[in-house]
């Protein structure tokens, strides 16, 4: 009997499923009901599998969208920790080489930003996309701060604030909102927890480390390590984040579709 | 319902007894009927169950675990778990609303 329901189901479906639905149609005696339940589950099961070209379509986009946050998270987090390292090390007010990398993990954290807050924007909607827009807003003008450097060296733009300056302002901005993004992430528990402390970590030490610095509470002694301490959780929280979506992404799989016919 | 659960179509409320069944731990099928039998008050024939079982694998939301003897137990995936939350958040919030209406209703 159980041998003759299974074999209503489509090839593809037993491939995957047969061995365990055949295991629990013995744990007990079928009734009028089950029988029922199974004929009807077999024609679901041909309808389904001609259905599911589509949803593998939705299913891939989602995963790839998880993926190319991920990858952009990490990438973004290791060159932008290397760039600001380096340039930092350089000292120097002239363009400097390394900027570009800093201008590369900066544009490599929105493609993160856009990727993951797709992923989220699920849930909550208004905090995600608050916690997407600062950050974004964040890292363009970043951006445009860094490509002055780069071009130009630290100097005046147009009267106004230096490059450098705009760059802070940006980078201000992609803290902060890192620091909503982190709040947004921890809501939605579907990546990785220790990244998410990491990142909202890092937003409140360095956004109150500058207020701090520049009310004098706090002096450089004090301000370097906190700032360091900030630029690592900010980096580090990118790339775990990264990772947990890259593994998020794999486990958005198709196995019916893949099955053997 | 939002969240994507919709587009399960009649299988939505089987697939959210099976994520609550799961949200304790790793269940083999049987298992998970017998809890959701359990749970609800209502049987889950297991043809409902394996519709429900592969639309919530295909989507990410529970994984399979490496089968003992013939039995494969399912876990709740964390994308499983946020969608769950979500789900029962908007429940609780619908059945409130209605208890409102009939508490002004009734007074």
């Amino acid at each position: 009997m159980i041998a003759l329901l299974l074999r209503l189901y489509p090839a593809r479906w037993r491939a995957r499923y047969g061995d365990e639905f055949a295991a629990v149609l013995e744990e007990r005696p079928l009734g009028p009901f089950d029988v029922a339940d199974i004929l009807l589950g077999a024609l679901d099961a041909h309808l389904h599998l001609r259905g599911l070209g589509a949803a593998s379509e939705h299913g891939r986009g989602f995963a790839m969208s998880l993926r190319i946050g991920g990858y952009a998270a990490i990438g973004g987090g290791v060159l932008w920790l290397a760039g600001l390292a380096a340039s930092s090390a350089d000292g120097s007010d002239e363009a400097s080489p390394w900027l570009a990398l800093l201008l590369a993990g900066t544009v490599l954290l929105l493609v993160a930003l856009i990727g993951l807050s797709a992923f989220q924007a699920r849930e909550y909607p208004r905090l995600v996309w608050v916690a997407f827009l600062v950050p974004a807003a964040g890292t363009i003008v970043s951006t445009v701060g860094i490509s002055g450097m780069w071009l130009a060296g630290d100097k005046l733009w147009a009267s106004g604030p230096s490059t450098w300056e705009i760059w802070m302002i940006g980078v201000l901005a992609l803290l902060g909102g890192s620091g909503l993004f982190a709040i947004a992430t921890w809501l939605t528990t579907s990546l990785s927890r220790i990244g998410t402390i990491a990142l909202g970590m890092a937003a409140a030490v360095m956004v109150l480390t500058f207020a701090g610095s520049l009310s004098g509470r706090i002096g450089d002694e004090a301000g370097f390590p906190l700032f360091l301490v900030g630029i690592l959780a900010f980096a580090g929280g990118w790339i775990l984040l990264g990772v947990s979506a890259i593994r998020a992404g794999r486990r958005v799989v198709l196995p019916a579709a893949g099955a053997p016919a | 319902m939002s969240s994507g659960m919709s587009e399960l179509g009649r299988f939505a409320e089987p697939s959210i007894a099976i994520l609550v069944s799961l949200s304790d731990g790793p269940k083999h099928g049987y298992a998970i009927m017998a809890d959701v039998e359990a749970g609800t008050g209502r049987p889950m024939g297991p043809g409902t169950l394996y519709a429900a079982l592969a639309r919530l694998e295909e989507r990410g939301l529970i994984e399979a675990l490496p089968p003992v003897d013939r039995r494969r137990p399912y876990r709740i995936t964390a994308v499983g778990a946020t969608v769950l939350t979500q789900q029962l958040r908007e429940l609780s919030e619908f059945a409130e609303l209605g208890l409102r209406r009939l508490g002004r209703a009734s007074g």
